[in-house]
């Protein structure tokens, strides 16, 4: 009878829950789940609540510990030769040091011997050394015999006072500061002395004095110094935060055996991945605050027991601009925790997770340290970059800026969501992955997977050989810049400069991989011929689109200006492009490049990635590669546009030749604007304009230059579906019998699909 | 009440190449009737549950369970399913109480019928004794039996056992089997998989014999006596295996002379 009143009442409530959609109810049960139990879990507990409460009030304990045995630990000091201390101020009174001199401090501990009391069975040298070393003295200050003569004392070096310590002691180089100062005042004491016996006045020494005036309210004094300090602690502390709990969350659930359960209870993917979520962005924000609580509670009480000297300075931060920080860290938190909870998912058990915290941690410290660089303030390009864009709004807000705040705020807030998306995104790809979330482990067995891989290889290379092909390159390019650096004096050596790295760091490893990783290397490389209509519209494209790429280079050194530094240092491979002759230039930047970049970027590492038909994963990533292995931050981030044109049309051409004339003839264009410009054709005024510098297209043809640019794109996109229906028919006739058939039968899937 | 035709599903491996975990596999079961999946570790048996639990999606073919299909509707599959396997532990901070309860709240129960149904299932399994005692502390005994309780706890009208014997002693899986024919007296609809036959043959009204992700025979457990003239149902197993394997080899030999 029950079992027939339950089946009616779920039956009734799946009519409430395929309409309703998500469900909150559903997520909130999940939070509330997962806080249980975090808050239940020793570790977590441990590495969230307890430590950060702990651990500053210890450190701050270590802290007036040092700094009380700095002060109050008696130091040992030895002199030797006080007999040959006869001069009219002086140094000693009765067993001390004379009174005023040691400017307080702990005790001194003094000894003294005078240079024949003492029997120096080895040099002077040598014994002290003995003495400092075994501990019997902090140092050792000899007033050598020659010191008596009064005219050798400032002439002679051998009539110098000598003071032994140790660099590697504490207590010695303690003892040697105080002994360094009160020598100081001991000799301007004695020089005072002598300038009142000759009736000079003591002006004479100080001619002017020097107030400093720091104009600084010492509310923004603290703020400046908390506003650097403080997000960069929360920040970090946030990433930790939430990269245990999301461990735990996803990779020890696996571990455990209960992702299974959970994944078949009615909560969909997307409950359980905001479920985590919101408890691992709970933790990352607690162990945030928490430490940041901790740490200002401990270094207010700690500044006002101990003056650092800057100790005024810094004082308590405002606490009310400080609520920035905290608004700021919930968007901040949400974005950390959901890449850390993708990255957990990734992780097959806890062990395995821990491993990712490091690369993580390296990916986004350089975001948080960015704006700890001195001169680094809020402005159109930092606003954009990733985490470094709200840390600075932050820091604007805390000083009080509120017009420079306002101004960047949709930017800011835009990146942030966009980055908070895609990290969601990732997250719940993961979660929907049947590969991530029940792929098994195996033993790697090295030679087993080389003779496999060698076996097993494709037509063309797999995901993984073409990420590791864009490493080696990125890598190999990485260290030829650090090695090289020198700049040419000529033009072999210009073409040196250029052809080397072109050849040797990105032509020949794609070459290696094409030949080594694929059965085709033709087709690996995307070597395929195309009509010759297809060419040409990509060679005019080239030209068309140069207008357009020239105003995003321009918008870009807007945004991140160059430094005046890489302008005078790009200034003499100008003068010398100019100097070249014409076709030798053309060869150098628009053949070579876009011969060897085109089959690394376009061919091998694209045909890897595009793989199962992900040909806009494949367009993304390669574009990302080839901005990368552009050196200069301005010229990535146009080459990773340029990169993103270029994979566009690798994909609808299916050929990584029409991307190598368009690359041609674009770097070509560049290579010979000036000389176009500055050339006696009839009709250049038309096409150029000249303001200051810097040479423009004429309006017009920036205008018709873009029409046609997007005529040109659509013949590409049309060129690749009528391509396609030729492959599809000759396809139907064919009965596949090839092994390596994955890439027909992807594309004819995306022929059906289209 | 589930339906499956024509299963399949593809493990993707770069390694080793694509993976057919489970070849074209179609069976009905209906409610008041245990249904056994029988095969060796690696027969495809957890790979077809997992998709009838919406866990895993089929790479082709098709599978509904009362009436809702499990890739169009995971969702109200999973409010019709109750599933036990050895790949779904309990939470090791959750007492047994916490565990069951809070499933029975994702299942959309309120506070009031949950504590009911709790109270009824903790009875009816004999767990009241340790219904504070937390997931780690329990045995693997008390564990199975939270987890039958989890998947009980909405009373679903279908019931997915994937090896559910799976490393329990002899008298914690007497008592589980028992269960489950009470289960079937409810009129409930159940899927059972193990490796071990005797209790295919104890407690299986139908039974399917799974090996390398396709069926080779299912029927009642005298059908299959009847059909292979064999009465040891050890002996029949093999039977069926060898002669599996025999065809396979055989039709290798015919694509290769052809290829």
């Amino acid at each position: 009878m029950t079992v027939n009143k339950a089946a009616k009442s779920t039956e009734t409530q799946q009519g409430h829950i395929a309409q309703g959609g998500r469900s909150w109810r559903s997520v909130l049960l999940i939070y509330r789940r997962e806080m249980i139990d975090q808050l239940r879990d020793r570790r977590t507990l441990f590495t969230i609540a307890i430590l950060p409460i702990l651990l500053y009030p210890l450190l701050g304990m270590v802290l007036l510990q040092i700094s009380q045995f700095k002060r109050e630990s008696p130091i040992s000091v030895c002199v030797l030769g006080r007999d040959h201390l006869d001069v009219p101020t002086p140094l000693f009174e009765g067993d001390g040091f004379a009174e005023g001199l040691d400017e307080g401090g702990g005790r001194i501990e003094l000894v003294h011997y005078d240079w024949g009391t003492i029997k120096l069975g080895r040099d002077v040298r040598e014994e002290t050394t003995t003495w400092i070393q075994d501990g019997r003295f902090d140092v050792v200050l000899v007033i050598p015999p020659e010191f008596l003569d009064h005219s050798a004392r400032t002439t002679q070096d051998v009539a110098n006072l000598q003071l032994y310590y140790d660099v590697t002691s504490d207590e010695s180089r303690v003892a040697r500061g105080r002994i360094i100062s009160l020598l100081n005042q001991w000799q301007s004491r004695w020089v005072r002395g002598d300038l009142a016996e000759t009736g000079i006045e003591e002006s004479v020494l100080n001619p002017f004095r020097l107030d400093e005036v720091d104009v600084a309210p010492q509310q923004s004094k603290s703020a400046a110094f908390w506003s650097k300090m403080l997000p960069f602690i929360m920040l970090v502390w946030a990433l930790t935060g939430a990269f245990y709990p999301a461990i735990d969350l996803v990779a020890g659930e696996k571990e455990r055996g209960t992702l299974e359960t959970l994944l078949c209870s009615p909560a969909s993917r997307a409950e359980i991945v905001w479920g985590k979520l919101c408890a691992v962005t709970t933790a990352s924000i607690a162990t945030a605050v928490l430490n940041c609580c901790s740490m200002l509670v401990t270094s207010s009480l700690i500044f006002r027991q101990i003056s650092l000297g800057s100790g005024a300075a810094i004082g308590s931060p405002p606490l009310v601009p400080m609520l920035w920080l905290l608004i700021a860290l919930i968007p901040l938190s949400f974005l950390f925790s959901a890449v850390a909870l993708a990255a957990a998912a990734l992780a097959k058990s806890s062990k395995e997770g821990q491993y990712y915290l490091m690369p993580l941690m390296m990916v986004t410290l350089p975001l948080v340290l960015i704006p700890m660089l001195p001169g680094i303030e809020l402005s159109a390009g930092t606003s954009l970059i990733p985490v470094t864009g709200m840390f600075l709004l932050v820091r604007s807000l805390v000083e009080g800026d509120y017009l420079v705040a306002a101004l960047h705020v949709p930017m800011v807030l835009g990146v942030t969501a966009l980055c908070l998306w895609l990290a969601m995104n990732w997250a719940k790809r993961q979660f929907e992955d049947e590969a991530v979330l029940f792929g098994s482990q195996e033993p790697f067995d090295l030679r087993l997977w080389l003779t496999r891989a060698w076996k097993r290889r494709g037509a063309v290379p797999s995901r993984s050989v073409s990420y590791f092909c864009g490493s080696v390159i990125l890598v190999a390019l990485f260290f030829a810049k650090l090695s090289g650096g020198e700049m040419p004096e000529d033009g072999y050596g210009f073409a040196k400069m250029v052809l080397y790295p072109q050849l040797t760091f990105i032509l020949a490893p794609s070459l290696a991989f094409a030949i080594l990783c694929s059965r085709k290397p033709l087709r690996a490389l995307k070597i395929r011929g195309v009509s010759f209509r297809t060419l040409a519209v990509s060679l005019s494209l080239g030209v068309l689109f140069h207008p357009t790429y020239l105003m995003l280079g321009e918008l870009v050194s807007t945004l991140y200006p160059v430094s005046e530094q890489a302008v005078e240092a790009m200034k003499p491979i100008a003068e010398q492009i100019s100097q070249l002759p014409w076709g030798l230039v053309i060869v150098l930047i628009a053949v070579t490049p876009a011969i060897c970049e085109e089959l690394a970027f376009r061919g091998l590492i694209f045909s890897g990635l595009e793989r199962n038909g992900q040909h806009w994963g494949a367009i993304i990533i390669t574009a990302l590669l080839f901005g990368a292995s552009h050196g200069v931050l301005q010229q990535s981030i146009c080459a990773t546009v340029m990169g993103l044109v270029l994979g566009w049309v690798a994909f609808r051409t299916r050929s990584v030749l029409p991307g190598m004339l368009f690359h041609f003839a674009n770097n070509a264009m560049s290579a010979s604007l000036e000389r176009l410009a500055n050339g006696a054709l009839p009709g250049v005024e038309l096409l150029f304009t000249r303001n200051e510098t810097t040479l423009h297209y004429q309006t017009w043809w920036v205008v018709l230059s873009i029409g046609l640019s997007l005529l040109a794109f659509w013949f590409l996109g049309r060129t690749h579906r009528a391509e396609e229906s030729d492959v599809e028919r000759r396809e139907a006739g064919v009965v596949v019998t090839s092994v390596d058939n994955d890439q027909e039968r992807s594309e004819s899937l995306a022929i059906t699909e289209g | 009440m589930i339906e499956v035709t024509n299963l399949s599903k593809v493990y993707p491996d770069s390694s080793r190449g694509d993976f057919l975990a489970v070849d074209g596999v179609s069976f009905q079961v209906r409610a008041g009737e245990i249904f056994g999946l029988l095969g060796a570790n690696g027969a495809g048996k957890t790979t077809v549950l997992r998709i009838l639990s919406t866990v895993l999606t089929p790479s082709s073919g098709h599978a509904a369970i009362a009436g809702h299909d499990v890739v169009t509707q995971p969702e109200l599959v999973r409010r019709n399913i109750g599933f036990v396997s050895n790949n779904t532990a309990i939470y090791d901070r959750m007492t047994a109480l916490e565990m069951v309860q809070h499933f029975g709240q994702l299942h959309g129960m309120s506070g009031v019928k949950v504590r009911d149904r709790c109270d009824e299932l903790f009875d009816q399994l004999r767990m009241q004794d340790f219904r504070d005692v937390l997931g780690a502390n329990m045995s693997t005994g008390m564990q199975q039996k939270v987890s039958i309780a989890r998947a009980l706890v909405h009373d679903p009208p279908v019931l997915i056992f994937d090896e559910a014997t799976l490393g329990l002693d002899v008298l914690v899986a007497r008592n589980l089997l028992t269960i489950i024919r009470d289960l079937r007296t409810a009129g409930k609809c159940l899927i059972f998989s193990t490796h071990i036959m005797s209790e295919v043959e104890r407690l299986c009204d139908r039974i399917a014999i799974m090996h390398q992700g396709r069926i080779l025979d299912t029927g009642t457990l005298s059908e299959l006596k009847q059909r292979h003239a064999e009465e040891d149902f050890e002996e029949l197993f093999f039977s069926l295996l060898s002669e599996h394997e025999r065809g396979e080899v055989k039709a290798r030999q015919s694509m290769g002379a052809s290829g």
